[in-house]
C-alpha cells in the first residue's frame, strides 16, 4: 500500500505536535514552519569573500543541535556578522521531509538519503540534492555502577544484553570477555531511548550488521523486548541507568563524556577493545572507506577505532537558490567543516570533527551548492 | 479594557454613560439592539467554533490515520500486541499493534484512580466537615495550586526526586515482601506502570477532590439533620448520607480525573517505562498511547505517523467508551437511588 | 431577667381539658439561654414540658422557638459557635453535661423537621435507617411495618416498599418521616413547623396521628400556625422578641407557658392575646 498524501502528513504532523505539546505544558521545539526558499533581504551579486548578510533556515537532528547553536553564534558573531542562521532541531525524520518539501534552506539528518529519495528529491527540484557528512559521534555503552567502567563487551554480548539473553552481570558471555574483572552478581536492566533516535539507529545498524544472535533489526526506533526500560533522550537513558542498579544503556558520546559516565569497551574488528574517546571516533572514521556520494554507514571498524559511531549528514540543493542564500551556504558550510575554530567548537562539546582526508572531499560538494542558477 | 468611556463619543458610550445633554431616547434604544444582536451572534459563534473545531479534529485525524487502519485492519491495528515501526517514506513495512500501549493507558490510570479516588473523597469529607475554617481555607487553596502545577513539573519531579527517594524504595521493598505473588513479581526499574499511575494519582487528585468537595457541600441539610435526629454519629452521617448522596458527583469527578489520567502524555512518558511491550505486572515499564505519540512522533518516519495518528483516534475511542461507562454507571445509580439529580 | 416567666409555669393548672400530667416532667428549663456567637437567640427561658402531652411552642418569627426546639435533643450542637447556658434537663439528667453524649441524646429525642426530608432511599430503607444505625438485632421488616402503621402510612405503601421515599407525595413524605423517627422507639419527638410546607388535609392527618401518638411519645412542636396550637396541643409555650434598638439586637424570650385553653382563652399576657387574636406578628 502506498502512502499517498505526504504533504498532508507533514500538516498533521505539525497539527498533531500543536496538539501534543499543548497537552504536555508546552514544551519542546515546535518546527516554525520556516519561510522557503529565499530569505535574503538584498539581491545584491555578493560572490563568495565579501560581506553577506540575510539569513538561513535549516531543520533536521537533534543530535548535533549544540554544535550546530554554537557554530551558528560564533559564525555570526566574528566571520559574517550580516548573517543569521536559524536552525531547529526536529528530528533526523523531520530533516529529510522538510528538507524534500523545499521549506528550508537546509536539511541535517542522521541518515543519509537513499537512492530512491535523491530520486524524489531530483524529480521535486529539477535538479540533484546534495549531501555531505559534517560531524561524528560515537555511540557507548555507559553504566550507572562505577565498578563496571571498562568493561569490555563485543556485539554479541551487547545484543544479548539488550535482547534479555544476558541478564546478569556475572554472566559466562561477560566472564569470558573480562576474566580479570570481578563481576557483580546483579541484574542487568537495559535502557534504551524510548523516543525515535538516530543514536538508536546507530546503534542497531551496528548490532544488525555485526552481531550474528541480534534480531530486533535497525532503525530509529526498533521493539525491544519485555523487562527493559526506554528514556526520552540522552537523558533520560541516563536517569535510567543511573536510577537503576545494574542499569545499562547506550548514549551518544558527546553526554557521556560531558555526564562523565563510566563506558564499556567495545572489540572492534580487529579485536581490539577500545574505549569511547574522540580519537578513537576519528580513528574510526580514517580507516573507513566512504564513496562519494556519501552514502555510508560506519562498520566494520578496524585498528583502535571505535566500532559504533554515526554521522550527520547535511543536505543542500544543486539549483534554485537565489544568489546570496547560495553564497551564505557555501561560506558557511565552508567555514564550518574546514575552519579550525569550528572544529575546536565540535571537539569541545564531545563530537569528532572531519578527518583530513574527507574534509577536502566535502569541499568540493559545497562548492556544487547552486552551481546550476 | 475598552469598557471605559472614551473621550471620543461613540453612540453607544454616550448612551450606556449618564450623559450631560439630554440623550436621544431612540438612539440608545437603537444602539441597545445593535449590540444585543452582536452579542447574540458572538455567542453563536462561540458555540459553532467548538463543534467546527471538534468535528474537523476528528474528522482530520481518522482520515489521516485511515491508511494504517487498511493496511493492519482496524481491530489487529487495536488488538495487536506487535508494534514494529517501519522507516518508509513510500508503503507500509512494519507492525502496528497498539494494544501494549492501550493496556498501559487503562493499567496506569486505573492505578491513578485507585490512588487518587480514596485519597480525593478523605480529603473532601475533611475539609467540609472536620477542617477548622481557616485550615479548610489553606487546604482548598492547597488543592488549587497543586491543580494548578503543570504536568512536565509533575513528571521532572517524579523522575529526579520523587520516584528515586521515596517511590521506587518503596516499590522494591513491596517486591521483596509480595514478590511472590506474580502482580508483584519481577524485576522493579525506576520506570514503570506503578509509578507512572502513582504520580497520576497525584496530578488527578486536585481535580477529583475539587468536584467532589463541590459536591458534598450540595448534601442537603434537611437530610443531614434527619440522620443527625435519628441518633447517627458524625461518621455515619457522612457514611450514610453523604457519600451516597454524593455517588453520582464523585463518578462524575473521577471520569473527569480519569479522562485527564488517560490522556496525560509528558509525566506519564517520563515515568511509565518507553517500551513498546505490556504485562500484568506492577512494577513493569510499558507504555501508553499518548506517550507513545509524543516518544516517538519528532523522529517518525512517514508510514509510523500515520500510525501513531492510529494511536490518537484509538485514544479517541478509549476516552470516549471510558465516559459511556461512566454515564452507564451514574445512570443506574440514579435510578435505583431514586436520585434524579446525579450527574 | 425574665423571672416572670419561670414564674407562669403552671404544670397543675386547675382548668386542664386532658388528662393529668404523668409523673415528672420530661424537660426542665432552668434559665435556659441559647447564643449562636456573640448573638442571644433567645434568654432566660424556664419550663417544665409534661410527659405525655402535646407541647405546642409559638410566637412571631425570630422569638427563638425553633432554637428551643433544636436545643432539646442537642441539634444546635451542628452549627458552628452555638453554645447553651442555664440548664436543660432530660428525665432530671442534665443534657449538656460534659460527659453526655449528644448522639445518645438524639436517640431517645427524636425529631421531624419543616420540609419532609425523605433519604434517598426506599421507603423501606428510610424507615428501616436509625434501627441499622443503632444495630437493631429483632425482625427489620415486622418493625418497619409497626413505624408504617403508627405513622398512619402502612395502608398507603405497603405494596410499593421498594419504591424511593420521594414517590410519595408531600404530607406521605411527612408521615414517613414520623415513622422512620418511631422506629428507633425514641422518648420524645421534636416537631419544627412539620405541617407548614404540607396542605390542609395533609396537615389533618399529622394532627391525627399527633394525638394518637402522645399516648406513647412526649412531642414538643413548634407551629406559626394558632389553630393547629389550639386544636393539638395540651400545653402552649408563647415566646416574643424583644428588640433592643441601641445595639439592633433581636432576643428571643419566652412570655408565658400554660395549658393550652388558658392561653387561648383568656392570656395573662397582653402581649400573648395580642399575637393570638392576630394584633401581633
Amino acid at each position: 500500500m502506498r502512502i499517498t498524501r505526504q504533504s498532508s502528513i507533514v500538516t498533521a504532523l505539525v497539527a498533531s505536535s500543536a496538539l501534543v505539546l499543548t497537552a504536555c505544558g508546552g514544551d519542546g521545539d515546535l518546527p516554525d514552519a520556516p519561510a522557503p526558499g529565499a530569505t535574503a533581504t538584498d539581491d545584491g551579486d555578493a560572490a563568495d569573500g565579501d560581506q553577506l548578510s540575510g539569513a538561513l533556515d535549516g531543520a533536521g537532528a537533534t543530535f548535533p543541535n549544540p554544535v550546530f547553536q554554537d557554530w551558528a553564534f560564533e559564525y555570526s558573531g566574528s566571520v559574517q556578522p550580516g548573517v543569521s542562521i536559524n536552525y531547529q532541531g526536529i528530528g533526523s525524520g523531520g530533516g529529510i521531509e522538510q528538507f524534500l518539501l523545499q521549506t528550508v534552506d537546509f536539511g541535517s539528518s542522521e541518515r543519509y538519503l537513499r537512492d530512491e529519495d535523491l530520486d524524489e528529491a531530483a524529480e521535486a527540484r529539477g535538479c540533484e540534492a546534495i549531501q555531505f557528512p559534517v560531524l561524528f559521534g560515537a555511540v557507548t555503552i555507559a553504566f550507572g555502577d562505577e565498578q563496571l567502567a571498562d568493561l569490555v563487551l563485543d556485539a554479541e554480548a551487547i545484543a544479548g544484553i539488550f535482547q534479555r539473553d544476558i541478564t546478569n552481570y556475572n554472566d559466562p558471555a561477560i566472564a569470558e570477555l573480562n576474566p580479570d574483572m570481578d563481576l557483580p552478581d546483579m541484574e542487568i536492566i537495559p535502557v534504551h531511548r524510548s523516543d525515535g533516535s538516530g543514536t538508536t539507529s546507530v546503534f542497531t545498524t551496528y548490532l544488525d550488521h555485526t552481531a550474528e544472535n541480534w534480531e530486533l533489526g535497525a532503525g530509529t526506533e526498533v521493539q525491544w523486548p519485555a523487562d527493559t526500560i526506554g528514556g526520552q533522550g540522552n537523558e533520560g537513558v541516563t536517569q535510567g541507568i543511573q536510577q537503576n542498579a545494574g542499569g545499562v544503556g547506550y548514549v551518544n558520546q558527546a553526554y557521556a563524556l560531558v555526564e562523565d559516565l563510566p563506558t564499556a569497551r567495545v572489540i572492534n574488528d580487529d579485536g581490539n577493545a577500545v574505549s569511547a574517546t574522540l580519537e578513537a571516533t576519528t580513528e574510526a572514521l580514517e580507516v573507513l572507506d566512504i564513496p562519494d556520494n556519501f552514502q555510508f554507514d560506519i562498520l566494520d571498524v578496524a585498528g583502535e577505532g571505535f566500532p559504533i559511531a554515526g554521522a550527520n549528514w547535511i543536505f543542500v540543493w544543486e539549483c534554485g537558490y537565489d544568489e546570496n542564500t547560495g553564497a551564505m551556504l557555501r561560506d558557511y558550510w565552508t567555514w564550518a567543516t574546514q575552519s579550525d575554530e569550528a572544529r575546536d567548537l565540535a571537539e569541545e562539546l564531545g563530537y569528532a570533527p572531519l578527518g583530513e582526508g574527507l574534509r577536502a572531499r566535502v569541499a568540493e560538494s559545497i562548492d556544487r551548492i547552486n552551481s546550476q542558477g | 479594557m475598552s469598557s471605559s468611556a472614551s473621550p471620543g463619543t461613540g453612540p453607544s458610550a454616550g448612551a450606556s454613560t449618564t450623559p450631560v445633554e439630554e440623550p436621544s431616547a431612540l438612539r440608545s434604544r437603537g444602539a441597545a439592539r445593535y449590540s444585543d444582536r452582536a452579542f447574540t451572534i458572538m455567542l453563536w459563534a462561540a458555540g459553532a467554533t467548538v463543534l467546527l473545531v471538534l468535528g474537523a479534529m476528528v474528522v482530520r485525524t481518522v482520515s489521516d490515520a485511515l491508511p494504517v487502519f487498511q493496511y493492519q485492519g482496524f481491530f489487529s491495528f487495536v488488538f495487536g500486541t506487535e508494534w514494529h515501526a517501519g522507516f518508509s517514506r513510500q508503503e507500509f513495512t512494519g507492525t502496528y499493534g497498539a494494544w501494549p500501549f492501550v493496556w498501559g493507558t487503562i493499567y496506569t490510570s486505573l492505578i491513578a484512580v485507585g490512588i487518587a479516588l480514596p485519597m480525593s473523597i478523605g480529603v473532601a469529607l475533611f475539609i467540609n466537615f472536620y477542617a477548622a475554617s481557616r485550615v479548610r481555607q489553606l487546604m482548598s487553596y492547597s488543592v488549587e495550586i497543586l491543580a494548578a502545577v503543570p504536568s512536565i513539573i509533575f513528571g521532572l519531579w517524579g523522575l529526579l526526586w520523587f520516584v528515586p527517594t521515596v517511590l521506587h524504595p518503596f516499590s522494591i521493598w513491596l517486591n521483596s515482601v509480595l514478590g511472590f505473588l506474580p502482580f508483584f513479581g519481577g524485576s522493579v526499574p525506576n520506570v514503570n506502570y506503578f509509578h507512572a499511575g502513582v504520580v497520576l494519582g497525584i496530578m488527578i487528585l486536585p481535580i477529583i477532590t475539587a468536584v467532589t468537595r463541590e459536591v458534598m457541600a450540595t448534601t442537603p441539610v434537611d437530610e443531614v439533620q434527619a440522620a443527625y435526629g435519628l441518633g447517627a454519629t458524625k461518621s455515619e452521617v457522612l457514611r450514610k448520607v453523604v457519600l451516597p448522596r454524593s455517588f453520582g458527583g464523585i463518578v462524575g469527578a473521577t471520569m473527569l480525573g480519569l479522562g485527564r489520567a488517560l490522556g496525560e502524555t509528558i509525566a506519564v512518558l517520563m515515568l511509565v517505562g518507553g517500551s513498546q511491550r505490556f504485562d500484568t505486572r506492577l512494577f513493569f515499564a510499558g507504555d501508553t498511547l499518548a506517550a507513545h505519540i509524543a516518544a516517538t512522533f519528532q523522529d517518525a518516519s512517514p508510514e509510523t505517523l500515520v500510525a501513531l495518528m492510529g494511536i490518537g483516534v484509538v485514544l479517541f475511542i478509549v476516552t470516549m467508551v471510558v465516559n459511556i461507562v461512566a454515564r452507564l454507571i451514574v445512570w443506574r445509580f440514579a435510578k435505583t437511588a431514586g436520585a434524579g439529580d446525579a450527574l | 431577667m425574665d423571672p416572670q416567666a419561670a414564674g407562669a409555669v403552671s404544670v397543675a393548672a386547675p382548668n386542664r381539658p386532658t388528662r393529668e400530667p404523668v409523673g415528672a416532667p420530661v424537660f426542665e428549663l432552668r434559665d435556659a439561654t441559647v447564643r449562636y456567637g456573640s448573638f442571644t437567640a433567645v434568654k432566660g427561658v424556664g419550663m417544665d414540658i409534661p410527659r405525655n402531652e402535646i407541647t405546642a411552642l409559638i410566637g412571631p418569627s425570630g422569638c427563638g422557638k425553633s432554637t428551643l426546639l433544636r436545643s432539646l435533643n442537642r441539634m444546635n450542637d451542628l452549627i458552628a459557635g452555638a453554645s447553651v447556658d442555664g440548664k436543660i434537663m432530660y428525665n432530671g439528667e442534665d443534657i449538656y453535661a460534659p460527659d453526655v453524649d449528644p448522639v445518645e441524646v438524639r436517640r431517645r429525642i427524636g425529631m421531624v423537621f419543616q420540609k419532609p426530608n425523605p433519604f434517598p432511599k426506599s421507603i423501606f430503607d428510610n424507615v428501616a435507617f436509625g434501627p441499622r444505625l443503632n444495630g437493631y438485632k429483632g425482625d427489620m421488616g415486622d418493625l418497619v411495618e409497626e413505624s408504617l402503621r403508627k405513622a398512619f402510612l402502612w395502608d398507603e405503601v405497603k405494596d410499593k416498599l421498594k419504591e424511593s421515599g420521594f414517590s410519595l407525595s408531600g404530607g406521605q413524605q411527612q408521615r414517613l418521616c414520623i415513622a422512620r423517627a418511631i422506629a428507633v422507639d425514641p422518648d420524645v419527638i421534636l416537631m419544627d413547623e412539620p405541617c407548614s410546607a404540607l396542605d390542609p388535609i395533609a396537615t389533618l392527618k399529622i394532627e391525627d396521628l399527633m394525638r394518637e401518638m402522645k399516648d406513647e411519645y412526649t412531642i414538643v412542636i413548634v407551629t406559626h400556625n394558632m389553630q393547629q396550637a389550639a386544636r393539638v396541643s395540651d400545653m402552649t409555650a408563647f415566646l416574643t422578641v424583644d428588640i433592643d434598638d441601641e445595639v439592633g439586637e433581636r432576643t428571643g424570650a419566652l412570655v408565658e407557658f400554660d395549658t393550652t385553653a388558658t392561653i387561648f382563652a383568656g392570656a395573662h399576657d397582653k402581649r400573648t392575646e395580642d399575637y393570638i387574636s392576630g394584633r401581633f406578628g
